[in-house]
């Protein structure tokens, strides 16, 4: 019979077989309490190596955050600066697209008025304004050359702006409603009293010489009468804001917020010439039906 | 300078005037930089060259405003002749001194021009003194001033006036 030699290398793996077996029986016949076991057994392993774990896992993660946070971001920086550019080059796309809607919207409604208003009418832009500080006027980017003269009315869709008062080949100046040295023929549209629209140093304007019985009021729309000047009859010049009596006049005013805040206007409708009704037109006269 | 500068500067003026400093309005009212040129012209050059720059700046800014032409080529003139011969017996020109003397001429243009013009009713001298004259008077002030400090302090403004006018 051969002696067990423990200190002989080749028992060794013998010694480990027979001591898998047995794990192996005991886990069949008994898992529950071999799991226990092990699991008590390994629990102060598994604090002991969980220091090294923890300090691998914390440079790699310092590794990873170091990648990520400058290495990576080198690529993510550029990106970011061609979005931003892309941000500001749609930003300027979007803001060009809104003013190019605007004036379409703009132009439309002066087209429309256009037609609304008959005679003939010239578009002009404005360019400019006053040079001085002694009038409020605007310039024009039409002139003598596009057929513009002097006292020719200049209007919008939304009503009237002023008068022309100097021209030159290329451009014209206009004095506006708002300035103290405009007069405009104007007219109550509810109550029909007529009078003088001029401009008052504020920046507003004011009907003169309404006769004193006269029941025009606050909110009363102020009209072109279209008997004096170059408007027709009706287009817009302002709403009253308040009446007032002038000391022992026979008068009384008014004062009015102007219609086009001519400080603003972008484009404006010059009128050439006003549309004459015929006779027929101006006595209501009816038309005579063509024979069929 | 010669014409060609003058003119361009003539030119340049109008857009400056009636585009742009539009949008700088103070109290509303802008510098009447025409004013300032004219007088930068006279200090400069002399009293003919004060009165031939001022009378074109005002004849070309007219054409650009309701305001008369007569009196503004008249005050405009009148005003770069006037600094033309302060300039000539002044021998040392400081800035706060041109500051004010371009006050002086503002305030004197602005209320000569008020009393030229026929302005309606409601437009009194002590309107026009009030909101107006005193107003633009400060800015032409301000901004003759200002061009004239860094004109000074980028060149020799002494030696080229006293080269430029012999």
């Amino acid at each position: 019979m051969r002696m067990v030699n423990f200190r002989a290398p080749y028992n060794t793996g013998r010694l480990v077989v027979l001591l898998a077996v047995v794990l192996l029986v005991g886990f069949l016949l008994l898992p529950t309490q071999f799991q226990g076991l092990f699991q008590r057994a390994g629990s102060p392993v598994g604090w002991v190596v969980s220091w090294p774990l923890r300090a691998v896992a914390g440079v790699s993660d310092g590794i990873a955050d170091l990648w990520a946070g400058y290495v990576a971001l080198r690529t993510v920086e550029a990106e970011n600066r061609e979005l931003r550019k892309e941000l500001e080059y749609l930003k300027g796309q979007n803001s060009q697209l809104r003013e190019a809607a605007a004036a379409t919207d703009r132009l439309a409604a002066l087209l429309d008025f256009k037609q609304q208003i008959g005679g003939t009418t010239i578009a002009a832009q404005v360019i400019g304004r006053d040079t001085g500080n002694w009038y409020r006027t605007i310039i024009l980017n039409k002139g003598e050359a596009d057929g513009l003269r002097p006292d020719m009315g200049v209007v919008t869709p939304a009503g009237v702006v002023g008068r022309i008062v100097k021209t030159t080949s290329a451009t014209s100046v206009v004095l506006l409603v708002t300035d103290p040295n405009n007069a405009i023929a104007g007219l109550v549209q509810r109550t029909r009293d007529e009078g003088i629209v001029e401009g008052t140093s504020n920046g507003s304007a004011r009907l003169k010489y309404i006769p004193m019985l006269s029941d025009a009021r606050p909110g009363d729309r102020v009209v072109t009468s279209g008997l004096v000047g170059g408007f027709p009859k009706g287009l817009a010049l302002g709403t009253i804001t308040a009446i007032h009596k002038e000391d022992e006049g026979l008068f009384l005013s008014a004062e009015l917020v102007p219609e086009v805040d001519g400080e603003r206007v972008e484009e404006v409708l010059v009128i050439q010439s006003l549309a004459v009704p015929g006779e027929g037109d101006r006595l209501g006269a009816p038309k005579v039906k063509p024979k069929s | 300078m010669n014409v060609l500068v003058w003119s361009a500067l003539i030119a340049l003026m109008v857009p400056l005037q009636s585009v742009l400093l539009p949008h700088v309005k103070i109290a509303g009212v802008t510098p009447d930089l025409a004013l300032v040129a004219a007088c930068l012209a006279g200090l400069l050059g002399g009293e003919l060259h004060g009165l031939l720059v001022g009378l074109t700046l005002g004849w070309v800014m007219s054409l650009f405003s309701a305001i008369d032409p007569v009196v503004a080529m008249g005050v405009k003139g009148v005003v770069g002749y006037m600094a033309g011969f302060a300039g000539r017996h002044v021998v040392y020109l400081s800035w706060p001194m041109l500051t004010l003397g371009i006050f002086f001429l503002s305030c004197s243009a602005g209320s000569a021009t008020a009393s030229l013009l026929t302005l309606n009713g409601q437009q009194d001298l002590w309107w026009a003194l009030r909101t107006v004259v005193l107003p633009q008077g400060v800015l032409d002030a301000l901004a003759g001033g200002a061009l004239y400090w860094v004109a000074r302090s980028r060149f020799s403004v002494e030696r080229w006036m006293a080269e430029y006018r012999t």
